[in-house]
């Protein structure tokens, strides 16, 4: 699908495959995923269970390599984790031995920001999620909506050109998880220029919450994971006005149709 | 019974235990084979005045922590790398097994035939007691690790030497110390069996630097004093309570995000 703006993130023809630690058999994570991130892009992955959403963020990040195909952002082609392109966790991965400052300050100090600098910035963006006042508590002594508010922070600290973020609210409850949408939406820039917003690449399991945030939504489906269908999200911004408008619905019933008899298929086929 | 009560109950009962014990032992009129409460008193304030149960446990005491520190500077290391190497960990762990099977107390002939009795011989079997468990803690410590956590700390710019420095020790360092306090207890056991044993060759016309261990060999073949034997142990027994009451406190310290 043809985007409106320069690519940041491209993935062309990612395969993976990987042997299951638990059954010792081979198990295809991604047949032939190809995709396209624009720079100020908003893109969320959606889809059921076991489709490799996870996996193909791991690609993009680094973690991983693909078994074939290849992730290229700005061009070059991924073969490490780099700080330009920061990881936000589904379990919020927290250094549990540092204070709120301690895993803010992480990023700046990993590239070599002296300690005054990289506190101040730690502190200013952690002024930023909402957090003044907590520097100083472990992560054990916060809250799930307080944890996620500090990865956010340490992501952000890095100031990288691409957020990349595994299921960051699906640990939170409902209520928390639409202040965080919004607060995300804030400070990526929802309703700022959009030459100043980040490509992010946003894993979920919420219909809702994708069709919420994004500008287009990449359908996946499973056994094989693959891409079933693009959809793009052509709904104004801001959008904190819109958060049950009819013609989000009308999205959110369409990508439903789509995951629906396979997210059914998963429930049974997971236990196995 | 009301919750008072309950809590000084034991008090009594120990009162009783003590005086049916010093009764009993009087009434059998073997007092030299026998200890009994108020000849372990004395005991004690006997060798608290001359010193010698001070400078016993003191003596004691140092070779446990030199040979625990020698434990942890060699185990922790290698422990680390056999967990980050697993070529190092194929090939080491065969050795690491057979010889943790071998009690540390096997060792003492070996050792006081290399070492004499001069102390390094203890000083030695207290390091082997405690290097193995550091070795398997450390290694057990650094694979539990999360790896989201070493992939957070890459994605946000960290090499090998930060990784190293800011996820895999910090996060290694609870069960380390776990291990510690069982190290520490370990090498405590340890040098009284190692002592004891340097102290027959002692008290057979040798001399070493004096601990709890060579104390009570002497007190059994040349002092004969049952009451003095029964206040080693209490010493031993409450040094080992002290040991671990520390060593928790120092884990608590150590790691305040447990």
């Amino acid at each position: 699908m043809a985007i409106d703006m320069p690519a940041k993130i491209e993935g062309r023809g990612l395969c993976k495959t990987y042997v299951s630690a638990r059954t010792g058999e081979k198990i295809q994570a991604l047949n032939n995923v190809s995709f396209v991130i624009g720079v100020n892009e908003f893109v969320s992955i959606v889809g059921p269970s076991g489709c490799g959403k996870s996996t193909l963020l791991s690609l993009v990040a680094g973690f991983a390599a693909p078994t074939s195909g290849e992730v290229l952002v700005d061009g070059v082609t991924v073969t490490a984790p780099d700080p330009q392109r920061g990881v936000m966790f589904q379990d919020y991965a927290l250094f549990p031995w540092r204070t709120v400052l301690g895993n803010v300050e992480f990023g700046p100090m990993a590239r070599g920001v002296g300690v005054a600098e990289r506190r101040a910035i730690a502190r200013r963006h952690i002024e930023m999620v909402g957090l003044a006042g907590f520097e100083n508590r472990f992560p054990h002594e916060l809250s799930g909506g307080m944890r996620q508010r500090c990865a956010l922070a340490r992501l952000l600290a890095n100031e990288p050109e691409v957020w990349l973020m595994d299921e960051p609210l699906a640990a939170v409850d409902l209520q928390t998880r639409n202040i965080l949408q919004d607060e995300l939406l804030r400070l990526w820039g929802d309703d700022a220029d959009p030459a100043s917003r980040r490509a992010v690449m946003f894993v979920t399991h919420g219909i809702d919450e994708a069709v919420y945030l994004s500008d287009r939504v990449i359908v996946m489906g499973r056994r094989p994971g693959q891409v079933k269908e693009v959809v793009r999200i052509d709904l104004p911004r801001p959008r904190r006005s819109l958060r049950s408008s009819v013609g989000a619905g009308r999205f959110v019933e369409h990508i439903w149709g789509l995951i629906r008899d396979e997210a059914a298929r998963a429930i049974v086929e997971e236990a196995r | 019974m009301t919750d008072a009560q309950r809590r000084w109950l034991p008090i009594p009962v120990f009162a009783a235990i003590l005086i049916l014990w010093e009764a009993g032992v009087r009434h059998s009129g073997h007092v030299t084979l026998y200890p009994y409460p108020t000849g372990v008193t004395q005991a004690a304030i006997r060798t608290i005045r001359d010193g010698s149960l001070l400078a016993a446990t003191l003596g004691s005491l140092h070779r446990v922590l030199l040979g625990f520190g020698i434990g942890a500077l060699l185990g922790i290391p290698l422990g680390l790398l056999m967990a980050l190497v697993p070529a190092l960990n194929r090939a080491m762990s065969p050795i690491v097994d057979s010889l943790r099977s071998i009690a540390p107390i096997a060792w003492i002939p070996m050792a006081l035939l290399w070492l004499g009795i001069r102390g390094n011989a203890a000083l030695f079997i207290v390091a082997y007691a405690a290097f193995f468990p550091f070795v398997l803690n450390t290694i057990e410590a650094a694979r539990q690790i999360d790896r989201k956590l070493i992939d957070a700390a890459a994605a946000l710019g960290a090499g090998p030497a930060l990784i190293l420095r800011g996820v895999i020790l910090p996060g290694s360092l609870p069960i380390v110390l776990t291990g510690a306090r069982i190290s520490l207890a370990f090498a405590w056991g340890s040098i009284i069996a190692a002592e004891l044993a340097m102290g027959i060759k002692v008290s057979s016309g040798g001399s070493a630097a004096v601990g709890l261990g060579q104390l009570m060999v002497s007190t059994l073949y040349i002092r004969r004093d049952v009451n003095g034997l029964v206040l080693y142990m209490i010493v031993i027994g409450l040094i080992s309570w002290a040991i671990d009451a520390l060593m928790r406190r120092l884990q608590r310290a150590l790691t305040p995000w447990r």
